[in-house]
């Protein structure tokens, strides 16, 4: 029993890490811009792809073409935000959903184009390995890499925007963004930054899921319902938030799926009757305060 | 020399019609509708059989008679309401007597209802869920040309018992979807009747990210093998879980899977010991059908040709779509070159030509489809990055199933 319980630990926080890496890039966006992007899980996809190539045609290590393909991503997103996005801040909401979600249909197409449905995964030799704690608890070299990545990019960014001044500012635009342009900041740029950030934590993540998850076109919206349901579950604009969700349904998710019979069929269905119970009592989220004025 | 605008209008008019070429009449024509996943997540499949199918009618000489072939293909984009949609087109509008295509089970099953308005000839290359073979299995003008998912646990359980010996158990991991459940009681009729015992059978959900929880309850049982009734992307997933797990089973046992080479690359030195079935595999030595060696060629032959024109080894979507695209086109050239499907369907009955994919020769499924061909299923397995063939004897390359790398 006492072995089982701590499998199940280990298993909810290496789980947690990957939902954390999924749903961190989204947080940051909402949290800054209040657009949700539909394409986040598409982006995600993207950075998986860029990493399956460097590995494949130029022997690159995804943890060593992570920073290349976290570059990519940022130049990628902000351009993204001024090209379009930038153009229809001020438009009723529902058109940036359906910006957002048409932008994640071209870029998913495209892919297909490109690089056809076939799956594919990069297979560095950490990606096969782990360590035994007993002989029955196992503890996923893979996972536990992103486990350490997450919890790495939580703290940068958390450090990022409490201590420097571009941080500062993009949190004063989250929280106000009247009072945080009477005060100079310049709010569009705050947005555009702050996109290309979340691409960024979105290609990295990317690079992560290339050697855990098998790459295609298609992965990016199964990431994006899960980071969704977290985001949602954590408080759609508090990273801390964020992590929290994560950790809670992925805590939930094996929990059922190691303790009931054929759990692992019910356990996205329990987790997200959660995520309703959650939002009945607490509608904002758990540490979330959008909605809380409304 | 002064032009007015309508006389300019009329010397381009009749200029265009003077170059375009004259529009090929109904009569000189056969049409054959092939809706088939050209994009969407079963765009693999789509892509497969379009190159087959391209590739059969080029190598007929694009004619049967003296009459055009031209193939109508339709994009399902994997979406079950387009499939539908393109069935309409294809048949109500475009009219035409033949259909081939699609692979992937769900297309075919939107598209029935919308087939069953007019019964053309439709050949299906794929579909091994029997879903359609409940639904429609009896229909005389349904021609199936893959084998379905029961031949592989037959050929599976066969070859696995032949060669390991009896009494050995079995954990069964199949997938929440219509692939995992529609296999499941295939696996255990065909696994039970040769002997084995199931200890075990997990439910996973498609597409889920973590096994572990799976995996540590199948642990427990300790089988001598592990079947894994998932379709491709699951495929890859538990395969390097499996082997992260250090699972210590002997035998891993896939089913379409690890004979694709995303699955193989996508794998890596997890891939080990896995075995798998197919209908065609590289390395499978056939001879060429002795009536149409042109269209049937030796399987290594076939090969070259195919890879020639592709750049890309065969996979057996290729393999399969091409073979039963060429049985229609020569069953239509049988019939006189006539647009009549029912007279076309006669002559596919009497075909009987051997293939790179066995014999193709159509006679009632052990599940009662009244017109099945190709129900030969190799079990082959990954040895040292490379294919050994176990079953059937006749192709055998290997005599013995390897253990996974870490369980020996």
């Amino acid at each position: 029993m006492a072995s089982l319980i701590f499998q199940i630990v280990v298993d909810s926080l290496l789980l947690g890490g990957v939902y954390t890496l999924m749903a961190v890039g989204l947080s940051l966006a909402f949290g800054v811009t209040r657009i949700i992007n539909f394409a986040h899980g598409d982006i995600v996809m993207y950075g998986a792809y860029a990493a399956f190539f460097a590995f494949v045609s130029l022997n690159i290590d995804p943890l060593l073409s992570l920073l290349f393909v976290a570059i990519l991503g940022a130049i990628g997103g902000y351009l993204l935000f001024k090209l379009t996005l930038d153009r229809i801040l001020d438009a009723p909401g529902i058109n940036q959903v359906l910006l957002t979600f048409g932008l994640g249909l071209v870029l998913q197409n495209v892919a297909v184009i490109l690089w056809t449905g076939d799956e594919r995964s990069t297979t560095p030799s950490y990606a096969f390995d782990s360590w035994f704690l007993s002989d029955d608890i196992v503890v996923a070299k893979g996972r536990l890499i992103a486990f350490g990545l997450a919890v790495a990019f939580v703290v940068l960014l958390l450090a990022w925007l409490r201590w420097s001044e571009l941080g500062r500012a993009t949190r004063a635009v989250s929280q106000n963004r009247a009072a945080a342009s009477l005060m100079g900041i310049n709010v569009r740029a705050m947005y555009a930054l702050s996109f290309g950030l979340s691409s960024s934590f979105g290609t990295a993540t990317g690079a992560i899921m290339s050697f855990l998850l098998p790459i295609t076109p298609f992965m990016g919206f199964p990431i994006l319902v899960k980071a969704f349901a977290i985001i949602i579950l954590g408080g759609l604009d508090s990273i801390v938030g964020t992590v929290i969700g994560a950790f809670l349904l992925a805590t939930a998710e094996t929990t059922i799926a190691y303790v009931v019979p054929q759990g692992i069929g019910w356990a996205e269905g329990v987790a997200f009757f959660l995520l309703v119970i959650v939002l009945i009592v607490r509608p904002t989220g758990i540490l979330g305060t959008v909605g809380r004025d409304a | 020399m002064n032009l007015s605008r309508t006389s300019v209008m009329v010397a381009l008019s009749v200029f265009a019609a003077v170059i375009s070429p004259a529009p090929s009449r109904a009569e000189d024509t056969i049409k054959i509708g092939a809706p088939l996943s050209l994009s969407g997540k079963f765009v693999s499949y789509g892509a497969a059989a379009k190159r087959g199918v391209e590739m059969a009618v080029d190598i007929y000489g694009g004619k049967v008679g003296n009459k055009k072939i031209e193939i109508l293909f339709r994009d399902t984009q994997s979406d079950p309401q387009v499939a539908v949609n393109s069935f309409t087109q294809l048949l109500s509008e475009e009219k035409v007597n033949f259909l081939i295509g699609p692979i992937a089970t769900p297309m075919a099953m939107a598209g029935l209802p919308a087939w069953r308005r007019t019964r053309a000839l439709w050949v299906v290359p794929g579909a091994t869920t029997p879903l359609l073979e409940e639904e429609a299995g009896k229909e005389p003008m349904l021609f199936h040309t893959f084998p379905y998912g029961y031949y592989y646990h037959l050929a599976l359980a066969r070859s696995l018992r032949e060669k390991l010996g009896p009494g050995k158990t079995v954990a069964i991991i199949y997938s929440d979807d219509a692939y995992g459940r529609e296999h499941l009681p295939y696996a255990q009729k065909y696994f039970t009747q040769e002997g084995f015992k199931i200890v075990a059978e997990e439910l996973v959900r498609a597409g889920a990210t973590d096994l572990n929880p799976v995996l540590a309850k199948i642990r427990r049982v300790k089988p001598d093998l592990l079947l894994g009734l998932v379709q491709t992307t699951d495929g890859i997933q538990l395969t390097k879980q499996v082997y992260v797990q250090r699972l210590n089973i002997p035998y891993l046992v896939g089913t379409a899977y690890p004979q694709l080479k995303q699955w193989q690359d996508a794998s890596g030195e997890a891939q080990e010991g896995w075995v798998g079935v197919t209908t065609y595999i590289p390395g499978l030595k056939a001879k060429a059908d002795p009536k149409y060696p042109k269209l049937f060629m030796d399987s290594d032959v076939w090969k070259a040709e195919f890879t020639k024109r592709y750049n890309r080894e065969p996979e057996f979507i290729d393999v399969g779509a091409y073979v039963s695209t060429c049985m229609l086109l020569i069953a239509i050239e049988n019939a006189g070159a006539v647009d009549d499907k029912e007279k076309v369907a006669e002559e596919l009955k009497k075909l009987d030509v051997h293939t790179m994919i066995g014999r193709g020769h159509f006679e009632p499924s052990l599940g009662g489809t009244l017109n099945q061909a190709f129900a030969d299923v190799v079990v082959h397995q990954r040895v040292k990055g490379a294919d050994a063939i176990l079953y059937p004897k006749e192709f055998e390359t290997a005599d013995k199933f390897e253990q996974a790398t870490y369980a020996k």
